[in-house]
């Protein structure tokens, strides 16, 4: 019988476009800029967007969370920026290094590679990571530029398996050929070209425990589709993997969490971006994504109610609430993508009920259960959520 | 029952001199280290003075020797202008019989007790005539050594010797035996008296010679010989009934009038119409029946309202035309009842503040002088006040120094002078204590007094220092002196503040820099690899800009500083 396909490959919308010489002139350009702030007799600085939630907004045209036009101005001659300036200059001055050199570094390498004392005093360049970290965030929103591109990874998580040739510089391979464990998305993936694509979308699957069992059941070579595996909440990598295989190669983004708070914030992030990386939403997020489950609704549809779990903390009705899952939920009402009939419903439903469902409670029914009928019934007839 | 011839059989004289053998005490001659402090004081006052009187600049070498157990001869030498031979018995051997008892003077002394005091108790401890050694710059030294005979209350001298004085030396070294005394290095003791005066006097050389042999120097920190007080006609405000009765007996002027306007301060010819109408208007009041009228007319009258309260009483010209006969009488018809009216009067009349030509202030510039010489502070400052009055008109005067940093250790020192004369007793229940404990230091930058390495110095100078006890030690809660204190410690507190936030904000500054330019190579090297330019060159764009920057705050901050 031949499948009728809700979901399938749409055209391309963006084109791969890292270039590397774009971000060294950038660095250039403002390098260049401080010195002749400095020889005209100017105090130099540096124009960041500033980070944290009063400096974001939702945006309701393109449906991601983005980062507002305010800036924190960084000056040499100020004691309280002095430092920060001087590290900042540092941190550029070694991804140029890095971008011309065509190498990597991770966080931490970036942080030992700049730590030193400054001669004639008992201070270090660096005192810590997490003096260097957020400078190369700030980096990021200053020059608009993704810290992949300026080949500074972080800890690679999460993996794929699928059906798609992906080119890593001189290698070329499919990930559905390298077993089971499929192909582990690494920190960057700015330079990954993708030749060949035989899957009709991407599932997005929020635990390790359920893409193997997905893989085992064969499910992504009977349903064409792209196993990716987040392990909890979506790395930048896995999330910029996401975002280029929708826009730049029209693979539909189906999202399969758990039935708690947790699993529809990794959806939440994965679709609208995060208030930490608002700057970069426009090349992490996927307004687009949408959402298979678990849903509330899965409970009664499948008969789940006694594998389900309860809700931790105090519901609002009672004294002291709400506290715990109930709050998170309240608060995720609140959004403004979840503003929609089906979302509010949902999760109405979750505060009514007092539950929560996690998708190894499919195994309940049976262990092919998931990859034979949930998945296929619900993908195919379109029964998702946006 | 006895006779009273019988009774009185045992009824003696007593000598000046005995009565103060007998009560020591009131001279500062209690305790073992007190009495050696006073008789190296008052032989060190009496040098000082007598420097001062001959215009030189003192040069004073105190001794302390050990002869045996609390046993010590104390050798106190000068170049003054010496002691004429005549003199001697008078300087050493009588008691109340100085140059300045009975005058209204400031002076250092105790009223003419002083040097015949440290003979007598060398005397009486040691049983020592003292040795005196003096030169008036003449041919001839005179070497005397001086008892006191207690019942005549004069000095004699038990010795004499005249020596050639080939070299013209001039001066007196006086050599007094005591026991019952004690040399310690207290801040009661002879040490500390010594470097307390050497501060207040700047002009004077001190060293002193401890019974170990250690030789410890004050030196001259000051060219300036101060003048010597002069002496200050009283103020009417001043006076008690007594001293205008007496003084009119004595005087050698032929009227009342002349000699009120000739012998008191502030009291023209005017004044004297004044007092008039005012001893008239006491007069009148006097024969009112009713007290509530009578209360009311001695309140007008404290108002100055003179002329309106006479108007109130029939035929008051009558008695003004009496009150001023007695203005026209020889002064020493003066009788008791009329002093008093005088004297009465005045409590109702205005004067001008009393003269203080009289009052000899240490001088802002000495005493910063002094306390820069003898305690090497970082900063000092010091405020002279103007002469004030207490009592409606004793004028005294109020200066203080202060003194923070450098060599001097942490830990508030208050220095007390009365006079120039260094207080090292009663602090406790001092008004310069009193008003230094007053101030709220933390409103001047010292966060912690008791911490912070500060001395202040107070010097309290009046014709009448009102001490709380005859041991002279501690000035007695007077409201207009504590206020002055208050006033003048505020001033000078202020200077330090100044100096303390200047030199915050210049360290501040200074650290500032630092930390900017700390940066520089790190910065030079970054911008290097991303622009191209060279290094050092950047480098020294940055220093330059640095250097500019802090460039023109300095001068902002010299501006600041002009115009506070």
């Amino acid at each position: 019988m031949p499948k009728s396909k809700v979901v399938r490959r749409e055209k391309p919308r963006e084109r791969f476009s890292y270039d590397p010489t774009k971000v060294l002139s950038k660095l250039e350009e403002y390098g260049r800029r401080i010195l002749e702030d400095i020889k005209s007799g100017k105090n130099p600085y540096f124009d960041i967007p500033m980070r944290g939630l009063n400096n974001v907004y939702f945006d309701e045209k393109r449906r991601v969370i983005r980062m507002g036009d305010k800036l924190s101005r960084r000056y040499f001659l100020n004691v309280a920026h002095a430092r920060k300036f001087m590290q900042t200059l540092l941190i550029m001055a070694y991804v140029k290094r890095l971008v011309s050199e065509g190498k990597h570094a991770s966080l931490r390498e970036a942080y030992y590679a700049n730590k030193h004392t400054i001669p004639g005093t008992k201070e270090n360049t660096f005192e810590d990571q997490r003096e260097s970290d957020p400078i190369i965030e700030d980096l990021e929103r200053m020059l608009g530029v993704l810290r992949e591109e300026m080949h500074l990874t972080a800890d690679r998580r999460g993996y794929i398996y699928g059906d798609i040739v992906i080119r890593d510089g001189e290698d070329e391979f499919n990930t559905s050929k390298l077993g089971m464990g499929g192909w582990a998305v690494p920190g960057t993936v700015e330079h990954l070209q993708f030749p060949e694509i035989n899957v009709d979308y991407a599932l997005v699957v929020e635990t390790a425990a359920m893409a193997d069992r997905l893989i085992e059941e064969k499910f992504p070579k009977k349903e064409k589709a792209l196993i990716i595996a987040t392990q909890g909440q979506a790395s930048r990598g896995v999330r910029r993997l996401i975002h280029r295989l929708h826009y730049e190669e029209g693979l539909p983004i189906i999202v399969f969490t758990d039935g708690d708070p947790y699993g529809w914030y990794i959806y939440s992030t994965i679709k609208q971006g995060s208030i930490n990386l608002a700057y970069l939403s426009d090349k992490l997020a996927t307004p687009e994504a949408r959402f298979v489950g678990m849903t509330m609704d899965d409970i009664e549809r499948y008969g789940l109610k006694n594998v389900t779990e309860k809700l931790k903390g105090i519901p609002p009705n009672k004294k002291g609430g709400p506290t715990g899952d109930y709050k998170r939920i309240l608060e995720e009402m609140e959004y403004p993508w979840f503003q929609n009939k089906e979302w509010q419903r949902q999760l109405k439903m979750a505060v009514k009920m007092g539950v929560r469902i996690e998708q190894q409670a499919l195994a309940n029914k049976s262990l092919e259960f998931v990859a034979k009928r949930y998945l296929p019934e619900k993908i195919n007839s379109g029964d998702l959520l946006p | 029952m006895a006779e009273a011839s019988q009774l009185f059989k045992e009824f003696k004289i007593q000598s000046v001199s005995e009565f103060f053998r007998r009560n020591a005490a009131m001279l500062g001659y209690t305790g073992k280290i007190r009495s050696l402090t006073t008789v190296v004081h008052e032989a060190v006052t009496n040098s000082l003075d007598a420097c001062e009187e001959a215009g030189i600049a003192p040069y004073i070498r105190v001794e302390i020797e050990e002869l045996g157990r609390e046993h010590y001869k104390v050798i106190v030498e000068d170049n003054g202008p010496g002691i004429p031979e005549k003199y001697i018995t008078h300087v050493f051997g009588k008691m109340l019989a100085g140059t300045k008892a009975h005058r209204n003077i400031q002076s250092r002394g105790q009223q003419g007790i002083g040097i015949s005091g440290a003979v007598m108790f060398a005397q009486i401890t040691s049983g020592k005539a003292t040795r005196v050694i003096t030169s008036t710059g003449g041919d001839k030294t005179i070497e005397a050594w001086v008892k006191i005979d207690v019942d005549k209350n004069e000095g004699k001298i038990v010795k004499k010797e005249k020596h050639p004085n080939p070299k013209g030396w001039r001066g007196t070294r006086i050599e007094l035996e005591v026991k019952n005394v004690r040399y310690i290095r207290s801040k009661q003791g002879v040490y500390w008296y010594l470097k307390l005066t050497a501060i207040a006097n700047p002009h004077a050389h001190i060293e002193l010679i401890e019974p170990d042999g250690k030789l410890i120097v004050f030196p001259r920190s000051s060219e300036e010989v101060p003048k010597p007080p002069v002496e200050m006609k009283p103020h009417p405000r001043g006076v008690l009934t007594d001293d205008v009765y007496r003084m009119a007996k004595k005087t050698r002027r032929n009227t009342v009038k002349r000699f009120l306007v000739g012998e008191f301060s502030r009291i023209s010819d005017k004044k004297i119409d004044e007092l008039i109408e005012y001893i008239a208007a006491l007069r009148l009041i006097k024969t009112e029946g009713d007290k509530n009228v009578q209360e009311q007319l001695y309140e007008r009258l404290m108002k100055g309202e003179v002329k309106a309260v006479l108007r109130s009483f029939r035929g008051y010209t009558k008695v003004v035309k009496q009150v001023a006969k007695i203005m026209e009488k020889p002064p020493e018809k003066l009788t008791w009842h009329e002093a008093e009216e005088i004297v009465e009067a005045f409590k109702y009349m205005k004067f001008l503040a009393p003269p203080t030509h009289g009052l000899r202030p240490i001088g802002e510039e000495n005493i910063e002088k002094g306390l820069r010489g003898i305690l090497k502070p970082e900063f000092v400052t010091a405020v002279t006040r103007p002469p004030k009055v207490y009592s409606g008109g004793i004028p005294f005067q109020v200066e203080v120094g202060l003194a923070y940093g450098g060599e001097i250790p942490a830990g508030f020192e208050l220095l007390r002078y009365a006079n120039r004369v260094p207080l090292l007793f009663d602090a406790g229940s001092c008004v310069t204590t009193l008003a230094a404990r007053s101030i709220d230091w933390k409103r001047y930058k010292v966060d912690d007094l008791d911490r912070a390495p500060v001395v202040l110095m107070i010097n309290v100078i009046s014709v009448h220092v009102p001490y709380t006890g005859t041991g002279k030690q501690s000035i007695a809660n007077v409201e207009e002196i504590q206020n002055e204190i208050r006033l003048a410690i505020m001033d000078a507190a202020r200077k330090l503040q100044t100096y303390l936030s200047g030199k915050h904000r210049k360290l501040y500054q200074v650290k500032r820099k630092k930390t900017f330019e700390k940066y520089v190579p790190e910065i030079a090297r970054a911008l290097s690899i991303l622009t191209g330019e060279e290094e050092d060159a950047v480098k020294t764009y940055f220093l330059t800009f640095i250097e500019g920057h802090f460039k023109a705050k300095e001068s902002e901050l010299g501006e600041v500083s002009e115009n506070a």
